[in-house]
């Protein structure tokens, strides 16, 4: 990671637990907790949620993504499922969709700070993945093609993982429920990140979060089945 | 001094139980007294919409009136979505959906709309009008009957966001059941058939004197449009006013007073002028609080404007 971004992740970071003392502010009376859900464990991530609620994107997108009416759905935007870091989803917030076929056009938000456009976009990740992660372990999957995972495997772990090295005998290690778990999201990287000196700048870390975090929201049932069943076998 | 939002905590804090408010307005009483929310000349009602945690459907009416009394609101735009039956349910297709409710609205029996209505009158709401947003699928008879359902709901009118081309169809219907139609605008410029501007609702108001404007303040403003300019140039022509605030150059929603839409000013241009549009507030600005909470906040707001 450059230093530039570096430095622009982590400002990102500090700026968003600071606004999470505002964000408590909302939690209490007129909260409404019926439509809005309980607040998250997460006080950031619960801030970034109700920037995305207070700035008006649930009234069409929905408060978890489930679109209002014929409103696009974000939980199939595969403009979203591109997006790393709101690089693509904080232009478009900034510049709104004024041509469309559609009775309304989506408003811009220029008028918003950078971190309150990346609070709205990181929402919209964090719900999709919730989304994805649910209906990928609630859901009675079918069968996989242990070749098909062995191919996606390769063009799509092969950077960071071996079946042979640090993932063999991980199909013998859990069940396919546990695996398909870990898979989506590995229980190494599910942790606060840390802010103290010496881990910093532990990149490799944040990008690996990062990259598994893409991975879950973009999932298909097909290729999660088949990497369940190619990594259960003799690998 | 209170702020805006500190105000109308106060003044929701001392909204009654809902049990006193509903005990029911007899009819009579209805026809008889000011209408509850007529406030120093200017008649405001509500287009539920707002009400973004109340699924707009025939089930929760019973909630959306107990709300609108809640809310002190004596006029509302009702959406055809709180009355007609749905349709669209697992393994009905699309299609056939839409041929039931064409059956459905073409045979429904008067009584159906007349028990509506009096659901809403005694609780002293009146329907002001009937939101329908039609398009090409509706054949003549459907509109007609549209119309006519309306009319046995209370409405004077109906309302609809369709482009040109379906008012100058409409345009024809809303005088043969003594009515008028009324005319929605959006913010999309780059429709040529949108209503999202001045000349735009000169074309449509050409087409009938029985098709009037609705003009929603918030995304008049967002298209960059003068509302003000728009009310004192065609308040003859208009039935009612969608009041909402937006930021302009198609700028995002927001509370009233933080966006764009001059509110007060609209407001008073209404009681001053003794001019007979309805004020229905509508927004979309996003909220954490409820929606009878939000509704009271920004209708607080509009009486301090007319004070």
């Amino acid at each position: 990671m450059s230093n530039r971004r570096w430095r622009y992740v982590l400002s990102c970071e500090v700026l968003l637990m600071v606004a999470s003392g505002a964000a408590q502010s909302g939690i209490g009376p007129g909260y409404d907790v019926e439509l809005l859900g309980p607040p998250l464990a997460d006080p950031v991530m619960q801030y970034n949620k109700e920037s995305y609620v207070v700035y008006g994107c649930a009234y069409c997108h929905g408060v978890n993504l489930v679109p209002v009416g014929e409103r696009p759905d974000l939980r199939q935007s595969a403009l979203v499922g591109a997006d790393v870091d709101g690089n693509l989803i904080v232009g478009i917030l900034r510049a709104g969709i004024p041509q469309t076929s559609k009775l309304s056009p989506m408003p811009q938000y220029s008028d918003l700070s950078e971190q309150q456009l990346h609070a709205i976009a990181t929402w919209i990740h964090y719900a999709r993945q919730r989304d994805r992660y649910a209906s990928l372990t609630q859901a009675a999957l079918p069968p996989g093609n242990a070749a098909a995972g062995r191919a996606y495997f390769e063009q799509t772990c092969t950077a960071c993982h071996s079946a042979g090295g640090d993932l063999a005998g991980i199909g013998k290690k859990y069940e396919p429920a546990a695996l398909l778990a870990q898979i989506l999201e590995p229980a190494a990287l599910n942790t606060d990140r840390s802010f103290t000196l010496d881990r910093l700048r532990d990149t490799r870390t944040m990008a690996a979060r990062r990259r598994h975090q893409s991975l879950l929201e973009n999932y298909s049932v097909e290729q999660v089945t088949n990497l369940v069943t190619y990594l259960q076998g003799p690998t | 001094m209170y702020s805006r939002r500190e105000f109308g905590k106060v003044v929701l804090a001392g909204i009654p139980p809902l049990a006193i408010l509903t005990s029911g307005a007899p009819q009579a009483q209805l026809a008889g007294r000011p209408n509850r929310s007529r406030i120093n000349g200017v008649q405001f009602g509500l287009q539920p919409f707002c009400y973004h945690d109340l699924p707009m459907t025939p089930e929760n009416r019973g909630t959306l009136i107990k709300r609108l009394v809640q809310n002190g609101f004596g006029m509302v735009e009702l959406h055809a979505t709180w009355v007609e039956p749905r349709f669209a349910t697992a393994g009905v297709s699309v299609q056939e959906a839409r041929e039931r409710l064409r059956r459905w609205r073409l045979t429904a029996p008067p009584d159906f709309y007349r028990s509506i209505r009096r659901e809403f009158d005694d609780a002293g709401v009146v329907i002001f009008t009937y939101y329908v947003n039609v398009d090409d699928s509706y054949v003549d008879a459907e509109i007609d009957a549209m119309f006519a359902g309306a009319k046995l709901l209370g409405a004077q009118g109906c309302v609809g966001s369709q482009g040109l081309r379906i008012t100058q169809r409409l345009a024809a219907f809303p005088g043969k059941h003594g009515m008028f139609m009324s005319v929605h605008n959006h913010a999309n410029l780059s429709d040529p058939d949108a209503l999202n501007n001045e000349a735009s609702f000169l074309k449509a108001l050409s087409f009938s004197p029985h098709v009037k404007a609705t003009l929603d303040t918030r995304h008049y403003t967002a298209a960059n449009g003068d509302c003000l300019e728009f009310l004192a140039r065609h308040h003859a022509r208009m039935s009612s006013v969608h009041l909402g605030d937006r930021r302009r150059n198609n700028g995002r929603s927001t509370p009233f007073g933080e966006g764009d839409s001059p509110i007060i000013q609209i407001l008073r241009m209404i009681r001053d002028n003794e001019w007979p549009v309805v004020a229905l507030l509508e927004f979309e600005h996003g909220t954490l609080r409820t929606g009878v909470e939000e509704v009271q906040l920004m209708f607080d707001y509009c009486k301090r404007a007319v004070a």
